[in-house]
């Protein structure tokens, strides 16, 4: 009796879960015309996303769909991003700061992403070159490299710097040089001087050698670039392991970064900081300088005219070691359509409104130039963006949208996207610190970017 | 407490009876309750263990996952770490519950006003807390080598999370500062389940003190302390918040465990299935722990 | 060897054992005492700084004020501006799960310890399976699987999660603490013609109180430590939780820390507050069996 029972009632909560899981068409959402699904990276000012609803209101009058919209951080994004793809359960729009780094590529790579070329193609003329090279991706079903994000901002490192500390330790903002090791070397007495004046545990180069965030990748990558490297990845997708230039590159990046640490010229924790970790060192007066890939810290600290307009002194990246103009890194963030989506003709009509660049100048104003524009004539047309009196935003501006800029590795091949993402330079940069050869660090961490590449062969 | 009591002085003759009274007498109505009180919990493991349970392990079922993984260089590392986080954080955690059971259960008003304090660890949200101790522990700027440069006057601190061996004991000490407090109220309810009457013939044999820990305590809490280590134990394998949040896994990705590499693979490389095969390749420790863990429970019902 | 002390010899010496003792003991609490506070006084020391004073090393916040706090418990700052809903919410799935871990856990313990019938252990070992693949790992299979139950951004996903990771050691405590109680009980209220239903009601229910409190505690505790499935299985502004505002705070350029720490040490003190009021239940009700073994 007691037996039979059991078997009944396994049968029965069996029989239960299946029709809960059968039921799934009923539930889930029906394609519809009439909602648009969006999951958005939160914004960092509320008056970004004040004006982002603004704009998502004024679409929704235009347009009669109603948008769901759900504002979302950074990191937990990600996750979010990550699992939809994963399952197929998605949302119709999706945009996340950080997911322009791996999550485009790889998700372009396995053809899971909308084609978007005809909303690209309505702003053609107006984007910036390296904006559309940045979001052209391959998709190795279709053997295909298209637009699958359509770009709206972007973000290029520079380098905020204590003006009073550096004048403290007896130097003048117009003697630090402008090339690329001279640069960085600048630093290490202005340390000496400082600790000699008793300034306890200042440290003279803030930048960030962990395996967090995305921080020590950003400043690693334009190392390389202006040490000649920029030929690791060329725009075909193929790794170039054996290049002797590129080896070349890669050993004087190590050595940049890893011997003014074991010198003492940068603090110790650097090797384990987030990417907010920086940002707090240099506030709290704990470094003369760090690298940085937004304005944020200028920024962050706006309502103190002193420290903004004054004490704290934007650099754009020097220039490398013969003089010339560094070509700067552009990261291009995009928002993307995964395939799934119910209603992709919503999405591409929200993001063709977005990118007008009337639209798109309004929004990005409101986040305090923490974002560069990605069209050149929303600068030209606008004076916010040069304004002579805002020295920070003016030198991020004059950098990332007026000077030479060029696309991340990871747009030619996913594979460079999880060589960054692991971490590959920062374990080679730890290795040179614990006393390995940077030649032979550099072989090293080549041949594991050589492993990862061979699981993305574009040809 | 006063339920308790009625437990300790349950008689076991009248217990026997009962027993074969239920046995004999469980009629058509009874199972049918039984069935229906079962049903909740039935439903709930059908729909939410053996289905996402089972899509997990569809997700890392591929070989070909376990060739990538052992092929990440960092992963005997995290093997090594996360070995030693069981062998160590949780038995130094669990030994360490034991004693201070012993010392929360003297007698004295400050005694259970120091036990309130000592259980908020527990009780305080987990974020927030290890962010806290990750800060406390910045070897330049952080309050304890703060605490050591004003207070004693040491000029440069430990560089708390900048090696790996140091980093990693400093991730094992906050969880041991996280998670003792909860093994300690259960070791103190285990301790207080012990009849006074074998304490107090204990006493009378001349067993006290350490003595008495050895030969009587330990012995009568052995089988609690076991399934504690047990429970600890798997809980742990699957803990990512005590690294993720004290060292990031760093520095040099050297202080991962297999829960924050999974979570890595998972979300940050963007290879899901990966990420799966990392707690996967822990299943050859994770099962028998589980059996174990069954076989020690059914063992301690047989004997009540 | 007493014996061959003195009294007055024996007097002085357990005398200075106790003071030893003594001493011992407060030392330990001492330490114990400064162990546990440490990082939670750097939690309320940051909470009690002023705006613009996050950034200073010092061991005190040098202008201590409750400004922070007020700006949290009056939504006056962007990240917190709808810190009551989140709360209500985290309250909703707190109480929720723990309700729930409740029922099912002293219904089944119930038909395990007290109907007891034949392989009702099956079901106790197979709540142990839920434990072979830790819960973190489920977060991609959870995301799917609530999407097809047609649980997307609902608070209920999260609460079936809790129930599903708290149940097996519910059901594993209520099982050993019910089996310390008399089934004479039982068999006098079946003689009184209680069907089992009106035993668990009127019989079970009140017995297991302590360990109830105990689970209860635990539960509730589980779920207010969430931050992976709420993030993942929630998405809509309505549905935010504070582990989630929480988050925003540690990707944000301002670093308004204080505000952090502030939200935090306020969104610690409800279970803090429901372990102090329950505390006299702990300890009796988290006995196990497992002594006896």
């Amino acid at each position: 009796m007691t037996k039979v029972g059991r078997r009944t009632l396994l049968a029965g909560t069996a029989g239960l879960a299946a029709a809960a899981v059968l039921a799934r068409p009923n539930i889930a959402r029906a394609a519809d015309s009439k909602t648009l699904e969006v999951w958005w990276n939160q914004g960092f000012y509320p008056a970004e996303d004040a004006a982002f609803h603004a704009l998502v209101a004024e679409w929704e009058k235009s347009s009669g769909i109603k948008m769901n919209l759900s504002m979302v951080t950074g990191a937990a994004l990600d996750q979010k991003v990550v699992s939809a793809l994963t399952t197929g359960t998605v949302p119709d729009l999706i945009y996340s700061d950080d997911g322009t780094a791996l999550t485009l590529p790889q998700a372009a790579w396995n053809s899971k992403l909308v084609d978007v070329s005809d909303v690209v193609e309505t702003q053609k003329n107006e984007y910036s070159e390296t904006a559309l090279r940045s979001s052209q991706y391959f998709d190795n079903v279709t053997k295909k490299r298209s637009y699958f994000g359509v770009p709206f901002k972007a973000q290029a490192l520079n380098i905020p710097m204590w003006r009073p500390l550096i004048e403290m330790a007896g130097y003048q903002m117009s003697d630090i040089p402008n090339t690329w090791d001279k640069f960085f070397a600048f630093f290490e007495p202005v340390q000496d001087k400082l600790r000699k004046k008793g300034q306890r545990h200042v440290y003279g180069l803030g930048y960030t050698i962990s395996t967090n965030g995305a921080d020590p990748n950003n400043l690693f990558n334009q190392s390389l670039i202006a040490y000649g490297g920029a030929g690791i990845v060329t725009p075909d997708g193929k790794l170039h392991a054996d290049d002797a230039k590129v080896h070349k590159a890669l050993v004087d990046t190590l050595n940049m970064l890893a011997i003014p640490y074991v010198k003492g010229y940068v603090p110790p924790s650097a090797v384990n900081w987030g990417d907010g970790d920086n940002n707090s060192a240099f506030h709290s007066k704990g470094v003369v300088m760090t690298p940085n890939d937004t304005i944020s810290i200028s920024t962050a600290v706006m309502d103190n005219k002193q420290w903004y307009y004054h004490d704290i002194v934007t650099q754009p990246m020097p220039h490398d070691n013969n003089g010339k103009p560094v070509d700067v890194m552009l990261s291009v963030p995009q928002g993307f359509i995964p395939k799934g989506a119910k209603n992709i003709d919503g999405a591409k009509d929200f993001l063709r409104y977005l990118i007008q660049p009337k639209n798109l100048g309004n929004y990005l104003k409101q986040a305090r130039a923490r974002w560069l524009p990605v069209m050149p004539s929303i600068v030209k047309d606008d004076p916010y963006w040069t304004n002579p009196k805002d020295p920070t935003i003016l030198a991020a501006i004059t950098q990332g949208v007026l000077g030479p800029t060029t696309v991340w590795p990871s747009v030619y091949n996913p594979a460079y996207a999880q060589v960054d993402a692991e971490y590959i330079w920062q374990v080679a940069i730890a290795d040179v610190i614990h006393g390995m050869k940077a030649d032979d660090a550099a072989t090293k961490a080549l041949k594991q970017a050589t492993a990862i590449f061979a699981k993305y062969q574009t040809a | 407490m006063a339920d308790h009591s009625v437990a300790a002085a349950a008689d076991a003759a009248p217990r026997r009876r009962a027993r074969s009274f239920w046995r004999g007498g469980l009629q058509g109505s009874d199972s049918v309750w039984a069935l229906a009180f079962l049903v909740p919990y039935i439903a709930v493991f059908l729909l939410f263990v053996v289905y996402p349970v089972g899509y997990g392990l569809w997700l890392g079922h591929n070989p070909a996952l376990y060739v990538e993984l052992f092929a990440d260089p960092i992963y005997l590392k995290t093997l090594v770490n996360t070995v030693v986080f069981l062998a160590i954080a949780v038995n130094l955690h669990l030994f360490l519950a034991l004693l201070l059971s012993g010392y929360f259960l003297q007698k004295g008003p400050w005694v259970k006003a120091l036990l309130l304090v000592f259980i908020l660890p527990w009780a305080a949200p987990a974020i927030p807390t290890f962010l806290s101790i990750h800060w406390m522990l910045n070897g330049e700027w952080g309050l304890i080598n703060n605490i050591l440069y004003h207070v004693f006057g040491v000029e440069n601190g430990p560089p708390w999370l900048t090696e790996r061996w140091l980093t990693f004991s400093m991730v094992m000490v906050s969880y041991i500062w996280k998670w003792t407090p909860f093994w300690t109220v259960i070791l103190m309810a285990g301790r207080t389940a012990i009849p006074q009457d074998v304490i107090e013939a204990a006493e009378v044999d001349g067993a006290v003190g350490v003595r008495r820990f050895v030969y009587i305590t330990f012995p009568l809490l052995a089988n609690l302390y076991l399934i504690c280590t047990l429970l600890s134990t798997i809980w742990t394998l699957g803990d990512f918040n005590t690294v993720f949040f004290i060292s990031g896994g760093g520095p040099a990705l050297s202080t991962n465990v297999l829960a924050t590499l999974g979570i890595r693979d998972a979300f940050l490389i963007g290879q899901p299935d990966l990420g799966m095969a990392a707690v996967m390749s822990a299943l050859p420790l994770l099962i028998p722990l589980v059996i174990l863990l069954m076989r020690r429970l059914a063992q301690s019902r047989v004997q009540l | 060897m007493s014996a061959t002390f003195t009294p007055t010899n024996a007097t002085r010496r357990r005398k200075r054992r106790r003071r030893l003792y003594i001493t011992g003991q407060a030392l330990i609490g001492l330490v114990l005492l400064i162990w546990t506070l440490l990082p939670l006084y750097n939690m309320v020391e940051v909470a009690l700084r002023a705006n613009g004073e996050v950034f200073s090393d010092s061991l005190f916040p040098p202008h201590p004020t409750l400004m922070g706090f007020w700006t949290v418990l009056t939504e006056n700052y962007w990240y917190v501006e709808h810190f009551w809903r989140e709360m209500g919410n985290s309250l909703y799935i707190g109480v929720a799960t723990t309700v729930l871990t409740l029922l099912i856990g002293t219904m089944t313990s119930y038909v395990i310890g007290r109907l007891r019938i034949k392989g009702a252990w099956m079901v106790s070992n197979a709540a142990l399976l839920t434990y072979v693949i830790p819960m973190s790992f489920l977060a991609i299979p959870f995301y799917r699987v609530m999407q097809n139950y047609g649980l997307g951004d609902n608070l209920w996903a999260v609460i079936l999660v809790e129930v599903t990771f708290a149940t097996p050691y519910a059901i594993f405590i209520f099982t050993e603490y019910g089996a310390a109680l008399p089934l004479a009980l039982d068999e006098a209220a079946r003689v009184d013609g209680c069907s089992p239903f009106g035993i668990y009601w009127r019989i079970y229910l009140p017995l297991m109180a302590p360990a109830m409190v105990a689970v209860g505690v635990y539960s509730l505790l589980l779920a207010w430590n969430e931050y992976l499935y709420l993030i993942l299985l929630l998405s809509s502004e309505k549905n935010m939780t504070v582990p989630v505002a929480l988050g925003k705070f540690l990707n944000s350029d301002e670093a308004p820390w204080n505000l952090m720490m502030a939200t935090a040490v306020i969104y610690a003190l409800p279970p803090i507050a429901i372990y102090y009021a329950f505390r006299r239940y702990m300890t009796s009700g988290l006995t196990m069996g497992g002594v006896k073994g």
